[in-house]
């Protein structure tokens, strides 16, 4: 019976994987094929894909559009965490009525879509330009400001702090730790699981975004790798095959951030921490 | 059970607090959030107000005079939003609970520290809402063309006996969408309740199965409600995420046939981009999404009793 | 700690200052014309310009520096179309220039929408270039009251592709496509299909271009003349064209697509007989060797409507001119190649493979080049005779919007509602969406 389960879990997620990657593999497949070819629906590999890189890092610069992308990525994740579980560990640990009604008003900027509140936000960095050009229009800083303090991590942190054994923060209290010290030196670590997952999700979040970058960067040796595979989509006839190789490359920093955060989740190793 | 009597307990020691404490605490407490109210304050509010001073006014481009209301009213009228607003529902309401559901079961299974390659499995699963959504929207479409993959696989299994329209039938491009939201964004949820599952005390677990209760008893038991927040704050995101659905949309079927998958965000981007910018009546229908996530996340706060 | 705080708190002082503090500066700017990139001033010899496709409106810039002998500096700024769109959108309508390009591409179709909603945002080029020197059909789209904005580039000129050896098969030559009605193009197809069994075009259901091309044989569209009042109800031509596609559709002639990429595999592999769309897609043809003289064009049917031409359009776009610091360089620039040089074009279309609106150009050699792919026929001189041809139309504004009325109605017209009162359902509709 017990056996029976195990063969069947394995099964049902092999399924789930398959049915998963099925799209990544045809990917893997098109990027050695020609443009014809990949049109055609092709599934079998072919030799072309020296010539598809040779197009991604000879006449398109993927190689500057993966360095950008990453340094916003790696900056925004970073920012995105500290500042989003400071707020969200502040708004549990330090409830109060008025924070309360903050922390709701907050969440109704998750609210509306963004297109809405682009050309507002465009102006207001315009202005911003004025007077701070190293956060303007065209700078990677004003590509990843906005992105970087967002409700979305602040109520996630929250939700995952009312999980969280408040009895520590009193145990730090005691200890004649600073309330920061408390939030760095016990919450942090004790929080480690739910950090990789923000982590995974900012960094997701960051590589994949498109309109804000598209909208305020200009130049284009800032160009981001989002916005470099629509271009590459673009025109009378584009090349499917070239389309297909630079999506894979660009799949594969966030699958490799992913496999390597998902370690952190190991079941049942909080429960000591409590105890 | 054990839990609950902790939780009490620290609430109680609060209220004994003295005036001068709470105060300190209290001043600290604002500290702690101070760079994201301002942040988003900056950010957002003041183009949310923006925006909003944008939808009581009308016009082409740059061209806007104040109409009041008046657009407001135009939606009543207006049968492509009436197309958008119910097909945004039908997403809602059939694919949330699928995804959520969905989710919170392969994180339980994933969650097996016995089970092999569970690193394989699981970014397998997640990797779908990763994939550059130009490539995966042409790949959906061969796989749910006419000749596509989906059909031979259901003639193969006998389940129809000919060819599926899959993209140009109202019915069957709504539930292709479904399915391309469902495939795309059930691993990304995953990931919070995975990580949120580390944080039960798993001699809650230990207990639980001492006492002889089965997987599921203790799934429905311990898990569910352990990870309450957490699927509080799934299905927020999820309401959001749906309510403001637009990338699956503009790539599979670019809302049609007809207007038959248009989705509410498709269609504010086409009164901005697509026809002549009328980003006034554009911001009226961003609010429409606003008052109606407002709506549901007050419900499901309400559903989960999550304590003011 | 305290450390950590003072940072957080400076971090916020400078957003803040840096935000408000913008406010007067940037006021001033906004109404300004045109602030420009700072720096641009002293240097005006950099121009920006967006566009998209690097092998084809890219390539005809870089063409264009190589070739200018001015004193100008150009960067090329890539991004697909519908990104241009909304950068542009957001740009223009923010009221802040900044970091706005000297020379941006838009599509015909697009163009009346951007210079009616943004009045002030584009410079009148006139004075740079001679617009009789360009085919008639391109002047509407690209001017507003009489004064032209935009300097015309690619045309879209359409033609009947076909593969030679299925409609041999069938028993048809080239003499049977020329000159011919759509009624007649449904005919030749079901007897192709029943004759060799291969599908006779590929469309897309969600995609009613088609519908553009056999109204315009006709010199009409979805607006009237004056491109605003709506034409759907007792307009002719969009009528047949209807018909037509709803005969195309029923006779089982199609090879359904959903996706660009399907579109070019049903004909990349061999699966449909004929293709008439714009001529750019002659490169995409081209891009299956092993098809190499099999194909042919013949002019685009036309609706069986007295004065129709066999000859329409499709796509196509042309450069504009922002009101920015670099305006008249760039005017200069655009005028003195893609303006007024023959051999500019002749070097495009030999590089390039694309074809200009710019009349002289179609009498150079470069044009009677003989197509080796295409059996010898000498496509590019076929094109621009048909280019003379198509009817001049006033798009308007409403084209995208007015067409996403149609298809939701068409969809009830295969069903089998009446033509009629699908019409003026439509009709109904966008008048009271579009005021």
């Amino acid at each position: 019976m017990k056996k029976l389960k195990r063969v069947a879990t394995y099964l049902f997620l092999s399924i789930a994987a398959l049915v998963s990657i099925f799209p990544f593999l045809w990917m893997l497949v098109s990027m050695t094929n020609k443009s014809v070819d990949v049109t055609a629906g092709r599934l079998l590999p072919g030799t072309h894909l020296f010539e598809n890189l040779k197009v991604l890092f000879g006449q398109v610069d993927i190689a500057s559009a993966m360095w950008n992308s990453t340094i916003i990525a790696v900056i925004t994740t970073f920012l995105t965490l500290l500042i989003g579980s400071l707020a969200g560990y502040g708004f549990e640990i330090y409830r109060t009525r008025g924070k309360d009604m903050i922390f709701n008003i907050l969440l109704l900027s998750m609210m509306i879509p963004f297109a809405a509140i682009m050309i507002p936000l465009y102006r207001l960095f315009g202005r911003i330009s004025g007077t701070a050009p190293f956060i303007g229009i065209d700078t990677l800083a004003a590509a990843l400001l906005p992105t970087v303090i967002t409700a979305f991590f602040i109520f996630f942190f929250r939700q995952n702090t009312k999980m969280f054994a408040k009895e520590l923060v009193e145990a730090g209290r005691i200890d004649g730790l600073s309330e920061l010290g408390i939030f760095f030196r016990i919450y942090v670590p004790t929080m480690k699981t739910t950090y990789a997952a923000a982590a995974i999700i900012a960094f997701m979040n960051s590589w994949n975004n498109y309109l804000w970058p598209l909208v305020v960067l200009q130049s284009p040796e800032k160009l981001t790798i989002p916005l470099l595979i629509s271009n590459l989509g673009a025109g009378y006839s584009p090349d499917y095959g070239v389309i297909m190789t630079a999506i894979v490359i660009a799949t594969l920093p966030t699958a490799l951030v992913f496999f390597f955060m998902q370690k952190h989740f190991v079941a049942g190793m909080m429960g000591s921490v409590k105890g | 059970m054990s839990e609950l009597t902790k939780s009490t307990n620290v609430q109680s020691s609060l209220n004994k607090k003295t005036f001068v404490q709470r105060f300190k605490k209290n001043y600290i407490g604002w500290l702690f959030i101070a760079l994201s109210v301002v942040g988003i304050g900056l950010f957002y509010f003041y183009p949310m107000v923006q925006a909003f001073l944008l939808s009581l006014k009308s016009g082409m481009g740059a061209n806007l005079e104040f109409v009041g209301l008046e657009n407001y009213a135009r939606l009543f009228n207006d049968p492509t939003f009436i197309s958008a607003l119910t097909n945004t529902i039908i997403y809602l309401l059939v694919q949330v609970p699928i995804m959520i559901v969905l989710a919170l079961f392969f994180s339980v299974l994933l969650n097996d520290a016995t089970l092999k390659f569970k690193g394989f499995f699981r970014t397998a699963i997640f990797l779908p809402c990763v994939t550059s959504l130009v490539a995966y929207a042409v790949i959906f479409k061969y796989l749910f063309g006419v000749d596509g993959l989906v059909n031979k696989l259901l003639l193969n299994l006998h389940l129809i006996s000919e060819p599926l329209n899959w993209l140009s039938d109202p019915v069957l491009a709504k539930i292709t969408i479904i399915a391309a939201i469902t495939w795309r964004w059930t691993g990304y949820n995953m990931i919070f309740y995975l990580s949120a599952l580390q944080n039960v005390d798993k001699q809650m677990y230990e207990a639980a199965r001492i006492d002889g209760a089965s997987a599921i008893q203790q799934f429905f038991y311990i898990t569910v409600p352990m990870l309450k927040p957490i699927i509080l704050f799934t299905s927020i995101i999820s309401t959001i995420g749906t309510l403001q659905l637009f990338d699956e949309v503009m790539n599979i079927t670019a809302g049609g046939p007809g207007n038959a998958t248009l989705s509410i965000s498709m269609y504010i981007y086409n009164l901005s981009f697509e026809y002549t910018p009328d980003f006034g009546y554009a911001a009226t229908v961003s609010y429409v999404i606003v008052i109606l996530v407002v709506i549901l996340s007050m419900i499901q706060f309400r559903v989960a009793g999550d304590k003011r | 700690m305290k450390k950590l705080w003072f940072l957080a708190i400076t971090v916020l002082s400078i957003l803040f200052l840096a935000a408000c503090g913008g406010e007067e500066s940037g006021t001033s700017g906004d109404n300004g014309s045109g602030s420009g990139d700072a720096g641009s001033g002293d240097e005006t010899t950099t121009i920006k310009a967006w566009a998209w496709d690097p092998n084809f409106n890219i390539a005809a810039l870089n063409i264009a520096e190589e070739q200018y002998d001015g004193d100008v500096e150009l960067e090329i700024v890539e991004n697909a179309q519908d990104d241009i769109v909304q950068k542009l959108n957001t740009g223009l309508s923010s009221g802040t220039m900044k970091g706005m390009p000297n020379i941006v591409l838009i599509e015909d179709q697009r163009a009346q929408s951007f210079l009616q909603a943004y009045p002030d945002a584009f410079f009148p080029i006139d004075e740079y270039f001679n617009k009789d020197d360009f085919a008639a059909y391109k002047l509407e789209p690209t001017s507003l009251d009489g004064v032209q904005f935009g300097l015309p580039f690619d045309t879209g000129v359409t033609g009947l592709f076909y593969r030679t050896d299925y409609l041999e098969e069938a028993g048809y030559t080239h003499d049977d496509l020329v000159n011919i009605t759509w009624e007649r193009y449904v005919e030749i197809g079901k007897d192709v299909k029943a004759k060799t069994g291969h599908d006779f075009i590929s469309l897309d259901p969600n995609d009613l271009g088609i519908l553009r091309v056999m109204m315009q044989t006709a010199g009409a569209w979805y607006v009237e003349g004056d491109g605003t009042t709506v034409n759907l109800v007792d307009n002719e031509p969009l009528k047949q064209a209807m018909e037509n596609y709803k005969a195309i559709m029923e006779a089982d002639l199609v090879k359904a697509n959903s996706d660009w990429s399907q579109f070019l595999a049903a004909f990349n592999s061999g699966d449909v007989a004929t293709v008439p769309v714009g001529n750019w897609i002659a490169a995409s043809i081209e891009a299956e060797e092993s098809q190499a003289g099999k194909w042919a064009v013949a002019p685009t049917p036309r609706l069986d409507i007295d004065g129709a031409k066999n000859a329409s359009n499709q796509g196509g776009s042309s450069w504009y001119v922002l009101n920015v610091d670099g305006k008249e360089k760039a005017a200069e620039f655009l005028g003195q190649t893609f303006g007024s040089s023959t051999p500019f074009y002749e070097q495009l279309v030999t590089e390039v493979g694309a074809i200009g609106t710019y009349k002289p150009a179609s009498e150079s050699d470069a044009y009677a080049t003989p197509n080796e792919y295409f059996g010898g026929q000498a496509i590019v001189q076929d094109f621009s005779e048909w280019m003379a041809d198509v009817p001049p139309v006033n798009m308007g504004l409403h084209t995208y919007a007015i067409e996403d009325i149609i298809s939701a109605e068409m969809q009830n017209y295969l069903k089998g509602k009446p033509l009629e009162d699908v019409l003026a359902d439509a009709q109904a509709q966008a008048e009271s969406q579009l005021r």
